[in-house]
């Protein structure tokens, strides 16, 4: 269980608006405090954007900075995790697992905080919080990303990332203020939440589906060509082991000595096994797609229903 | 010519007497002639005389030797002095033939003769002999024989009166001893040869200057030939001869005249007077090396002399005898020259120099048409051989001279219908003496001199900068290289063989085939509009190219055995109809050579030459509005990107890796002189113009097909480069204008396409090249209409419900049978979901065409059925290798799936039918 303060949520969102645009991808850092089970974040800060000319930026340098500068001003300097913007969903990459991995290496509470703006604009503010399986945390640790690696941890792209349930708090004041302004405030003119248009959106999702459903596809082929090549590499060892034997007791039978045993490994090296984590993700990113898409049409489903009552009314 | 005679005669006198004369005679160069003679007093003594003495020196020197070995009786020795001498003496001969033959050496050749015969007789002493002399003996004396047949004259008159030999022998000891101090008084001994010598030399400037004046002087005929009997007294030969040589000297003279009249006057003097000079120079070079060539150089010029007066002196013996050894003679010295050819150290200019010189010399004597063919063909061929390599390319003078040659070659071998000549006639069956029966007979070949003089005008044109106006001068020469062609063609067409005209009928091709027939072209359109009288006239003109063309091919076809010609001839014609916009016929002949099979078989300079008349075609086909054609035929070229080099015009910038210098070289030489290339944007322009009509609709009707193919690489390349551009200007480049309009069309937009295809730029950079310019510029906008009428179609169909023709044709400007006629035809081709109204000329569409959205589920749906099946496969592979590993469950759950696939592909193959909810509804399904 998550607690996050409005200010936090408030300041990812300024940091995308001033900075990301487009399928460009925004960063920042949490910072918070456990208390109790939970984890409550209490602020945040953004990285800067990259430019390619200072390249010798120093990252952690800047945290370092960062964050002693926020601990003399007597703000919550705990590092407890990171977030990041994403483009119709699309997050689930080697990048963050490397990223997330290494975070909850090094800080067992910490969290990604997925913040999708397009949802955002479209009226339901869309955030969440994920941290790594503890089995995908022991595959990565060990670095076997064989498909008997994975096979032998069981481990598929649904429990590769669990989300944490977060609640979004105020503090009081605010509340109160909020309370306030709600009752002096007219009614909304905003109508993004009943934006009846969907195809735009469902495109662009079934785009990115699609190039994932691709990469995918060659994933696929590859482990296919890796496994006919493995099959046939054991016939081939299955044969020579064969001979051998045949050989033996041809010898066995003429009273020679068998012939020394040799290491089979040896003259089969075992094709490399393409790494299936890139697959993984992919199924994983393909899964969240579907998620969004699923979602997005069933709302889309009930907005649509609802026009052609208010319609049938008029 | 009168001065000539009268210093020919032997008396200081009559030489006076010839001074007062001159003046009179030669007006014009009175004053130099007379300069010139002065110092023929002294100057010309002097040098004329060193060069006289040194020979003639050297002569006597031999003729001790051989008679010291005479008197040991060392034949070998003999032997071997005797052929130094005859060498010696053939090398003084230019000056052996103005003298006469020296008596000294006839009488050296009367006395070894004789004294040859003795030993001969001497058998005992034949016996006492050693081997080595025995034999030396016998071929001395065979050889001598043989020698002195030609001075057979000389002997007898000796061997008449030996008594002045034999005072001069005794002088010629004392001579010995003396050693070459005495030559002035050897040459009063010498007498008469001697001084005719010196006055030879004024002779010879006369007769230069007589080359000069020409005609004049030739009516001084006859006063030469009263001069002739006035001189007739210094030989000591009879008056008759006198006589019979004036006669023979005027008809001579007059044909010297003529034939220098005509051309050569000019460059024969300055040569005579370079070889003097040369001749000089030469003296000074190494003597052992240069024995032979000196002699042959420094014949040359004199021969002319030899022709003048040895001929008076040995005519009124020997006349036929005399007239048969000259044309012997100047065959042997062809030989002689020719042998020098090829030989390093030879200069190849004074070779040329020399053989112009021959040919003046046989044309003087009258030695007939024969060997001055056969002199002609040598000098072209040296002229070839003048350039070292093959790379390098004749020098301008050298190629007027060499189409001079060509020209008077061929001059001589049309007035004179006896000739043959031919490569196989082998060089002792060669007929070069004038005989009234008996046809000339030359070894040459004709057609391959005009061959190689073909090349050579490639060469020059090759390697002259083209944007020069030296180029456009060189280029003027191609209407005579064409001439000697034409010439050389119907000279061929009465004596040639098949096989030889062939060849010729291929020359006449290439050089006709590329070229646009204006003349045809203008009366093909006048003949409605001009005047009767104009037409006529134009009529009268000549055959068109195009009369021309399939005339000589034809007969190629029909009479060649050499596929290479046959093949360049079908390449020629094709192309030369497609030039002509005769696209049927060129595509028919195309299609029926097969040529598009094996051309890759042919050696580089056909493959170029299949290039240049594929793209023609192309081009061909896109005037004629064959869009389609001309986009396949340009394909091929354009599509590797490397047009200019597959077309021979022009090297692509390489790193040597790939080609060193060597190939560059080969390269270099096949590439198209500029005035035959093809304008390469204009290439790529109708190539990008036609893929953009081809692909535009295409694109258009496909924009959601997974698996479309492009049309063309290079045109999306084109728009893709476009497309990355930052900033879009307005266009300028041609590519830019093409690709601007494909964007215009790509929206239905044809006004603003056609703007972009056709304006005052593109104009001028590729329409206006075109013959027939507002045709093409029609075609094409109408084409610009139909395909933004079928790309708008293909487009918009989906925003409307029903469209009005009259609409529609008022957008595209089109008359409404073609929006008709275009519209059914996409209905029928199956790409617009639509049908036709007939009463309210509508086209209702069916709205079947799926949604971008539901077109993007569907190649979804596509994908996912190939993900599907690639897994199916690593199932099968672990099911073959694990096998039983999986529950009859998983394999029933595995088995629905595929079932599912089956469906999904059901669904969207029926397409046209009600599809879209069914297949839809389907896939929702399965999808959930």
């Amino acid at each position: 269980l998550k607690h996050i303060k409005i200010n936090v949520v408030l300041k990812i969102i300024k940091h995308y608006q001033e900075e990301g645009q487009g399928s460009e991808v925004v960063q920042g850092v949490l910072l918070g405090l456990v208390v109790d089970d939970r984890l409550e974040i209490t602020n945040c800060f953004p990285f800067p954007q990259h430019t390619e000319d200072d390249a010798d930026f120093d990252e952690v340098q800047y945290q370092m900075e960062m964050m002693r500068s926020l601990r003399h001003v007597n703000i919550d300097h705990l590092h407890v995790g990171w977030y990041q913007s994403t483009y119709y969903g699309s997050f689930v990459s080697r990048a963050l697992l490397d990223s997330q991995f290494s975070y909850q290496h090094a800080i067992e509470e910490s969290v990604v905080l997925i913040y999708d703006p397009i949802k955002t604009a479209q009226g339901s503010l869309s955030l969440k919080a994920y941290r790594l399986t503890p089995k995908l945390m022991e595959i990565c640790k060990e670095k076997d990303f064989t498909p008997e690696g994975l096979k032998k941890a069981s481990i598929g792209f649904e429990n590769m990332f669990e989300e944490v349930p977060i609640v979004i708090k105020n503090s009081h004041l605010i509340s109160v203020l909020m309370w306030e302004l709600e009752d002096k405030s007219t009614a909304a003119d905003k109508h993004e939440l009943l934006n009846l248009s969907s195809s735009n959106h469902l495109e662009k999702s079934l785009q990115l589906l699609m190039d994932r459903v691709d990469d995918l596809n060659q994933e696929i082929v590859k482990y296919n060509t890796y496994s006919r090549n493995l099959s046939k590499q054991q016939q081939q060892k299955h044969q020579y082991i064969q001979r051998r034997q045949q050989e033996n007791a041809q010898r066995q039978s003429r009273g020679e000595p068998p012939l020394p045993e040799e290491d089979i490994t040896k003259l089969f090296k075992p094709p490399q096994a393409p790494p299936r984590m890139d697959s993984l993700l992919i199924a994983g990113q393909i899964n969240n797609y579907c998620q969004n898409v699923k979602e997005f049409t069933s709302q889309n489903l009930g907005k649509l229903f609802m026009a052609e009552a208010l319609q049938g009314h008029n | 010519m009168s001065r000539f005679f009268a210093t020919g005669s032997d008396s200081e006198s009559e030489e006076s007497l010839s001074f007062e004369e001159a003046p009179p005679k030669a007006s014009g160069g009175n004053f130099k002639q007379s300069l010139l003679l002065s110092d023929d007093e002294e100057d010309t003594k002097r040098v004329v005389r060193s060069a006289k003495d040194k020979r003639f020196e050297e002569l006597t020197n031999l003729i001790k030797t051989i008679r010291n070995a005479m008197k040991i009786r060392d034949m070998a020795k003999c032997l071997e002095e005797f052929e130094q001498l005859c060498r010696a003496f053939l090398k003084s001969k230019n000056i052996v033939d103005k003298e006469g033959v020296p008596s000294f050496y006839i009488r050296l050749l009367a006395d070894l003769e004789d004294y040859l015969n003795q030993l001969w007789e001497d058998k005992e002493g034949k016996k006492k002999m050693n081997k080595n002399n025995a034999k030396a003996l016998s071929t001395l004396r065979q050889k001598i024989r043989k020698y002195n047949r030609d001075f057979e004259a000389e002997i007898t008159s000796y061997k008449e009166n030996p008594q002045e030999s034999a005072d001069e022998e005794e002088e010629k000891e004392e001579d010995d001893s003396e050693g070459s101090s005495s030559e002035s008084e050897r040459d009063d001994e010498d007498g008469v040869s001697a001084k005719s010598f010196l006055k030879k030399k004024p002779e010879g400037v006369s007769e230069a200057s007589k080359f000069l004046k020409s005609a004049k002087e030739s009516g001084d005929e006859s006063s030469s030939s009263d001069d002739d009997d006035d001189g007739e007294g210094w030989g000591e030969d009879t008056e008759e001869s006198g006589s019979e040589s004036s006669g023979d000297e005027e008809g001579k003279s007059k044909s010297l005249a003529t034939v220098f009249l005509k051309k050569t006057a000019g460059p024969d003097r300055p040569s005579i007077k370079k070889s003097e000079k040369k001749k000089k120079i030469q003296k000074v070079r190494l003597e052992e090396e240069q024995l032979e060539g000196e002699g042959e150089e420094g014949d040359g010029p004199w021969e002319k002399v030899k022709g003048g007066v040895p001929l008076l002196k040995e005519k009124p013996k020997m006349f036929a005898k005399g007239t048969e050894i000259n044309t012997a003679v100047v065959v042997k010295k062809l030989n002689e020259i020719l042998q020098a050819r090829g030989k390093k150290g030879t200069d190849r200019a004074a070779q040329i120099d020399l053989l112009h010189a021959l040919a003046a010399i046989s044309n003087e004597n009258n030695l007939g048409q024969g060997i001055l063919v056969k002199i002609k063909f040598n000098i072209i061929a040296s002229l070839y051989d003048y350039n070292p390599n093959l790379a390098a390319f004749m020098k301008p003078d050298m190629w007027k001279k060499c189409l001079d040659c060509i020209d008077e070659l061929l001059d001589i071998l049309f007035e004179n219908n006896n000739i043959f000549i031919g490569e196989n006639i082998a060089e002792d069956s060669e007929n070069l003496a004038v005989s009234e029966q008996q046809p000339f007979r030359v070894r040459g070949c004709i057609l391959t001199l005009a061959e190689r003089m073909d090349e050579e005008f490639t060469k020059i044109m090759q390697n002259t900068d083209p944007h020069s106006q030296e180029y456009v001068d060189n280029l003027k020469d191609e209407g005579r290289v064409c001439g000697i062609i034409d010439r050389l063609l119907s000279y061929m067409e009465n004596k040639g063989s098949t096989e030889e005209i062939c060849r010729v009928y291929l020359r006449r091709i290439m050089h006709t085939y590329y070229k646009f027939d204006y003349k045809a072209h203008r009366r093909s359109l006048g003949l409605q509009g001009e005047t009767k009288s104009e037409q006529d006239q134009e009529e009268s003109e000549g055959e068109d190219s195009a009369v021309i063309m399939d005339r000589l091919c034809k007969f190629i076809y029909a009479k060649d055995r050499t596929d290479r010609i046959r093949t360049c001839a079908i390449l020629c014609h094709i192309y030369h109809h497609a030039l002509h916009s005769r696209w049927y016929q060129a595509r028919d002949l195309m299609l029926m050579s097969h040529l598009q099979d094996n051309i890759q078989h042919a050696d580089p300079p056909v493959q170029i030459l299949y290039n240049r008349t594929m793209v023609q075609l192309g081009i061909c086909a896109f005037r004629q509005g064959m869009i389609k054609d001309a986009h396949n035929a340009l394909l091929d070229i354009q599509s590797s990107g490397r047009a200019k080099e597959l077309l021979g015009q022009g090297l692509l910038m390489r790193n040597m890796q790939e080609r060193n210098a060597e190939q560059e070289k080969i390269e270099k030489r096949r590439q198209v002189p500029f005035h035959m290339h093809i304008n390469l944007e204009l290439l790529e322009c109708v190539y990008l113009v036609s893929a953009m009509l081809l692909e535009i609709p295409y694109m258009a009707a496909h924009e959601f097909d997974a698996r479309r193919r492009m049309i063309s690489k290079q045109f999306h390349h084109q728009l893709r480069v476009g497309e990355r551009q930052p900033l879009l200007g307005p266009p300028e480049s041609m590519r830019e204008h093409v690709v601007a309009a494909s964007k215009a069309m790509k929206m239905g937009d044809w006004r603003t396409c056609h703007s972009f295809i056709i304006n005052e730029k593109m104009n001028s950079k590729v329409w206006d090249l075109f013959p027939e310019t507002q045709r093409v510029r029609e075609m094409l906008v109408r084409k610009i209409q139909e395909e933004s009428l079928r790309t708008y179609l293909f487009t918009y169909s989906s925003v409307y419900d029903s469209i009005s023709m009259q609409t529609l044709s008022e957008m595209f400007e089109l008359e409404i049978p073609t929006v008709h006629s275009i519209i059914s035809k996409m209905i029928i081709n199956e790409e617009l979901m639509a049908s036709l109204d007939q009463p309210t000329q509508t086209v209702v569409m069916h709205r079947t065409e799926p949604t971008s959205l539901q077109n993007m589920a569907l190649q979804l749906a596509e994908k996912l059925g190939s993900l599907v099946e690639n897994n199916e496969r690593i199932f099968d592979l672990k099911q073959g290798v694990y096998g039983g590993y999986f529950n009859r469950d998983q394999k029933g759950g595995y088995q629905q799936k595929q079932s599912y696939q089956r469906d999904q592909k059901g669904s969207y193959q029926q397409k046209q039918g009600g599809y879209q909810r069914g297949g839809y509804r389907n896939q929702n399904q399965g999808g959930y």
